[in-house]
């Protein structure tokens, strides 16, 4: 009995641990942003965020550039999510329901580009963009982050069609339905949670994407939030508040939405990884 | 894929009820159409500058000049392998790799087996863990930055609090502690990852057998050993296989928290990599490392297939 009481405690203890390492640098985060300049180079710094001091936040939208790297982060996220999904739905059907010549050499391609670095990409893709006047452009950005998010998105949502009966795709087959009607009327709703999971996955793959934004453009009105704020820990002039609110405001949103479906990511994830 | 003789689509439809299928192209190009766009995207965005990246570690280009390349063969490769820089990054690529794969895959079970079992609040806990992953990279090279900075960091005050201070507390300008400080922020930012895909699959540990392996007497270690190991074995060699492609590409963390120093403490394949194309303007030596790296990456991935391979036929135990 007492050992039992002990072993709880000790769980108890070790989960509250778990917890605070996962959780500490983003509330610190926090607490930084909402320091004043006494308290961050104090003897004792402080522990807890100064709620007085909110405005902080406001401040950095309104005075810096932030707005706008955040606006522009936006648009290449939305933009990489609407192409690879759109793109991967589709390849993910013909990989689970169809046969076809060069089916198995397309599958390898695709797990194959998992494992290329980004930066290796770099020159090359450089050179490409070059001759087909893509650089320094927003959609240049949502055409190369969708190329290597487009693999895993469409893995697993080939995963979660496998999942799908074929009978019900028979039934409206035998009905005289197109290929693409059954895809759309048919699989897309089922595997509805599936495509939300990939659209996370593409979006936060192009809102967190660094190396080809930071060689790809060069104007300080396209950079995004992951370039602006790379550029700050260089810099010495700008309040660590400021730098830490705009950093705030690029990881919340982030952590809320995998927060909210983080489930169907995870299934979806390791369904990609494994099944694939 | 029996997909097709199943369904008879592409047989029973041309039959009598021609008019059901309005298709004009058939069939058999049904599944060309569904996938040719995107393999259209991903052959010119991936293919085919991969195709010219490995042209380019035969050459020697000048990031400067790059339309003049001049065919040198094995040179780069010769020259990388002799230079000792680049043993001394290869060496640190498999210390962080193998520390990542490691430090990920053993937290992330220590941590799946500590929220396996229900508790109130559970859920919440789950949530909360999965925050590092979802958190920038950017973010969290810069929070990283800021807790270790030298001065003012939470975590030099911390160690100085308890005697374990860095004299002078410059963690990230130390040769020493550099490495160990991004290994851990790497870390945090995969275990949640390798927690949740291992936290699935101790859900699907028999609940029974492990009861019966507690009621025969069995202690904890013996139950892990006999019931749940077996189970979970095959995710644990997955994310081991992911974790060590994830750290070989993984660049941004620690390009922006120590750009691959101080003198070159921390740089891995990729950072040398990208100093080599950018801060060199050698874009051959920088092509021929990528390649090094795509091919370590190539064995370990044929090497785990073969390990599984012979592990599902009983060959190794």
């Amino acid at each position: 009995m007492r050992r039992f009481r002990f072993g709880l405690t000790a769980r108890i203890v070790a989960v509250l641990v778990v917890l605070g390492v996962a959780v500490f640098p983003l509330y610190w985060m926090l607490v930084t942003a909402l320091s004043s300049n006494n308290d961050l180079f104090a003897e004792q710094p402080r522990l807890t965020p100064d709620i007085g001091r909110i405005g902080v936040f406001v401040e950095a939208l309104a005075e810096g550039k932030a707005a706008g790297w955040l606006l522009n982060s936006l648009v290449i996220a939305v933009g990489t999510m609407v192409l690879s999904v759109g793109l991967g739905i589709p390849l993910g059907y013909a990989l689970s329901r169809f046969s076809f010549w060069g089916k198995a050499a397309l599958t390898v391609v695709l797990l194959f580009t998992q494992m290329l670095p980004e930066a290796l990409m770099v020159v090359p893709l450089f050179a490409l963009f070059r001759r087909f006047e893509l650089l320094d452009s927003l959609t240049g950005l949502v055409l190369v982050n969708s190329a290597f998010v487009l693999p895993i998105v469409a893995l697993i949502l080939k995963g979660a069609i496998d999942g799908i009966p074929k009978e019900l795709e028979e039934a409206a087959r035998a009905d005289g339905a197109r290929p693409f009607t059954v895809l759309s009327r048919i699989n897309v709703p089922l595997i509805a949670p599936s495509i939300a999971a990939t659209a996370v996955i593409a979006f936060f793959h192009a809102w967190n994407e660094y190396v080809f934004a930071v060689t790809f453009i060069f104007s300080p009105d396209l950079q995004p939030a992951s370039v602006g704020i790379a550029n700050f820990i260089g810099e010495l002039g700008t309040p660590i508040q400021t730098v830490m609110a705009v950093a705030f405001l690029f990881t919340l949103p982030a952590v809320a939405f995998y927060l909210l479906v983080q489930k169907y990511v995870v299934s979806g994830m390791t369904a990609g990884a494994v099944k694939g | 894929m029996t997909v097709l003789e199943q369904t008879g689509a592409p047989k029973t439809t041309r039959q009598p009820g021609a008019r059901r299928r309005p298709s004009p192209l058939g069939s058999k190009w049904t599944p060309y159409l569904f996938l040719a766009p995107a393999a259209l995207f991903i052959l010119v965005f991936q293919a085919v500058p991969l195709v010219q990246e490995v042209y380019l570690s035969f050459t020697r280009t000048r990031l400067l000049n790059p339309t003049r390349s001049e065919w040198v063969g094995l040179e780069n490769f010769n020259r990388i392998f002799g230079d000792p820089d680049f043993h001394r990054t290869l060496l640190i690529t498999f210390v962080y790799v193998i520390a990542c794969v490691v430090g990920a895959v053993g937290a992330g079970l220590v941590v799946a087996l500590l929220l396996n079992k229900g508790f109130r609040g559970r859920g919440v806990a789950r949530a909360l863990v999965t925050i590092p992953w979802a958190a920038p990279g950017i973010a969290v090279a810069l929070i990283a930055s800021w807790m270790l900075n030298a001065q003012y960091g939470i975590v030099n005050r911390l160690l100085d609090a308890v005697g374990l201070g860095v004299p002078g507390g410059a963690i990230l300008d130390s040769p020493r502690y550099a490495l160990p400080a991004v290994l851990a922020t790497t870390i945090w930012q995969l275990f949640p990852f390798t927690s949740v895909v291992l936290l699935s699959a101790l859900q699907s540990v028999p609940q029974d057998l492990n009861e019966a392996a507690t009621m025969d007497g069995a202690g904890r270690w013996a139950t892990f050993h006999a019931v749940t190991w077996p189970v979970i074995k095959p995710t644990v060699g997955l994310l081991a296989l992911l974790m060590t492609i994830w750290s070989l590409r993984r660049f941004e963390l620690i390009w922006l928290m120590t750009k691959g120093g101080p003198v070159g403490a921390t740089e891995t394949l990729v950072i040398d990599l990208y100093s080599q194309a950018f801060d060199s303007k050698e874009l051959g030596s920088a092509a021929a490392i990528g390649m090094v790296g795509v091919v370590i990456s190539l064995i370990v991935i044929t090497g785990s297939r073969l390990v599984a391979r012979a592990v599902e036929k009983g060959d190794v135990r």
